[in-house]
């Protein structure tokens, strides 16, 4: 399948352009979407000019969208602690969660905020090329028979401290509704974030401020090392010196970018590098 | 039969169930100047997080990383797929990783690394499966066969849990069975690059 041909398609017939994604991957999902719909490229060309609806299902499809509630505890464990000298004087801490998904992390987020009395300052904004996650970040309801472990990470990061402090309960911020399996995101807390529909590739940065913290986990490993750049610039850019950056477990900074940020567990801090020219 | 003088890039192993003591055993035997790189792709519990590749280590004759999303590939070096996420191999030899949902029920998935390496490195691939109590990793030894890359199923009679390797087994007719000690041997005895 030429599906290096079909993404100049997609890109010319829609809003979409995947052709800076990883070329192994982007090839498989592609095909994937020939077999669930039973297409050939030919028939997916058609589709794609001609049919809006069948795009933005598409899009779906190939798009990730797996998050949860205090991934990978330790990065929040390590937040919590960081947070406090990092932050405690700012006046008002402006944070973006690039590739949000359906918002848990910025709930995550918010909850550790809070536990360290900053909450009134934060300005947090969560943004997702994906409507229906953005949907669902707004409404903060959270699947929770299959998703014990939130509860276990919760506790992970909030509750294993050693010097007797109170437990934090997780009814502080989660209503349980067992009749409909979910959990939901207490309206105090809901109200606080503002989500919108942003495209990392095609879309420039839609923010006049800088920020403290920019948060994009497991969203550039779908990408190619040059859109991948490319992204890191663009969060550079719009970081404060100092500011720090919150990648995927796995991701790291290759090529220029590396040496403009220095690695302090998992945050990549913004160097305080004024004499290198770019 | 296979030539001697075939030009391998890489060998990927997968495993789950009992698999764990068997890499170890390899790892601890093979050659330190091992001519490719292997890439492992081992079933693991999702919140047990760090410690495998660490006491890896401590056996390997060769050092064991965890790659990072876009690391290349380079020979005598040993790769394991990091706990929650699926690990592919790219065109340009390089590695991309993936959240996208679980396959078999595992992040990673030998399918998802030995399919993407079959492509990427066709006829020039060795695949083994070994011991684990899962169906993961059949069709991605069926791709490596379908490139014509070596496949090698470790011999079930051998294996803690034999429900991968028969189900790969009841996919392909693999190149070679071998036990353990006969896959150290193997992978010992390939030419050097």
């Amino acid at each position: 399948m030429d599906y290096k041909n079909y993404l100049q398609h997609l890109k010319k017939h829609t809003r979409y352009d995947f052709s800076g994604y990883s070329d192994n991957s982007i090839h498989r999902r592609i095909q994937k979407v020939l077999t669930d719909h039973h297409l050939n490229v030919e028939q997916l060309i058609e589709k794609t000019k001609y049919d809006q609806l069948f795009v933005e299902k598409m899009v779906e499809e190939i798009t990730v969208n797996t998050t949860e509630l205090f991934r990978n505890p330790e990065v929040w464990i390590d937040l919590y602690h960081k947070y406090k000298s990092f932050l405690k004087n700012k006046k008002q801490i402006n944070i973006w969660h690039a590739g949000c998904s359906s918002g848990q992390e910025v709930y995550s987020n918010l909850i550790i905020l809070n536990e360290l009395g900053l909450l009134d300052r934060v300005k947090i904004v969560g943004t997702d090329l994906n409507i229906k996650m953005l949907s669902a970040s707004k409404k903060g309801r959270y699947n929770y028979k299959f998703n014990r472990q939130y509860i276990e990470n919760f506790n992970k990061v909030l509750n294993s401290k050693k010097n007797g402090s109170p437990k934090v309960p997780f009814e502080k911020y989660f209503t349980i509704n067992e009749q409909e399996d979910c959990l939901e995101v207490n309206d105090f807390l809901r109200a606080i974030p503002l989500f919108r529909r942003h495209d990392l590739v095609q879309e420039k940065i839609p923010f006049y401020n800088k920020f403290d913290v920019i948060f994009c986990r497991n969203v550039l490993i779908y990408f190619n090392a040059e859109l991948q750049s490319k992204i890191i610039q663009q969060f550079y850019n719009q970081l404060f010196v100092g500011g720090i950056m919150i990648l995927g477990n796995h991701e790291g900074i290759n090529g220029f970018f590396k040496t403009k940020f220095l690695k302090n567990g998992p945050a990549f801090v913004k160097n305080n590098a004024y004499h290198l020219k770019y | 039969m296979l030539r001697n003088d075939k030009r391998y890039k890489a060998v990927v192993i997968g495993g789950s169930a009992g698999s764990f003591s068997i890499v170890t055993r390899i790892l601890s035997k093979i050659r330190p100047d091992f001519p490719l790189p292997i890439i492992l792709c081992l079933h693991r519990l999702k919140h047990v997080r760090s410690g495998l590749v660490e006491s890896l280590n401590l056996k390997s004759n060769i050092e064991v990383v965890e790659p990072f999303d876009k690391d290349r590939i380079v020979p005598n070096k040993v790769y394991l797929a990091p706990s929650n996420y699926h690990m592919f191999i790219e065109f340009d030899n390089s590695f991309s990783l993936s959240t996208e949902i679980v396959l078999n029920h595992s992040r990673p998935a030998i399918d998802h690394t030995f399919s993407s390496a079959a492509y990427a490195y066709r006829d020039k691939l060795i695949g083994i499966i070994l011991t684990g109590a899962n169906k993961d990793g059949a069709k991605g030894m069926k791709e490596i066969a379908g490139k014509k890359g070596t496949t090698i199923i470790q011999d079930p009679a051998t294996c803690e849990v034999d429900t991968m390797t028969k189900s790969a087994l009841r996919l392909i007719t693999p190149d070679k069975v071998l036990s353990p000690e006969e896959i150290i041997d193997f992978l010992n005895q390939l030419p050097n690059v």
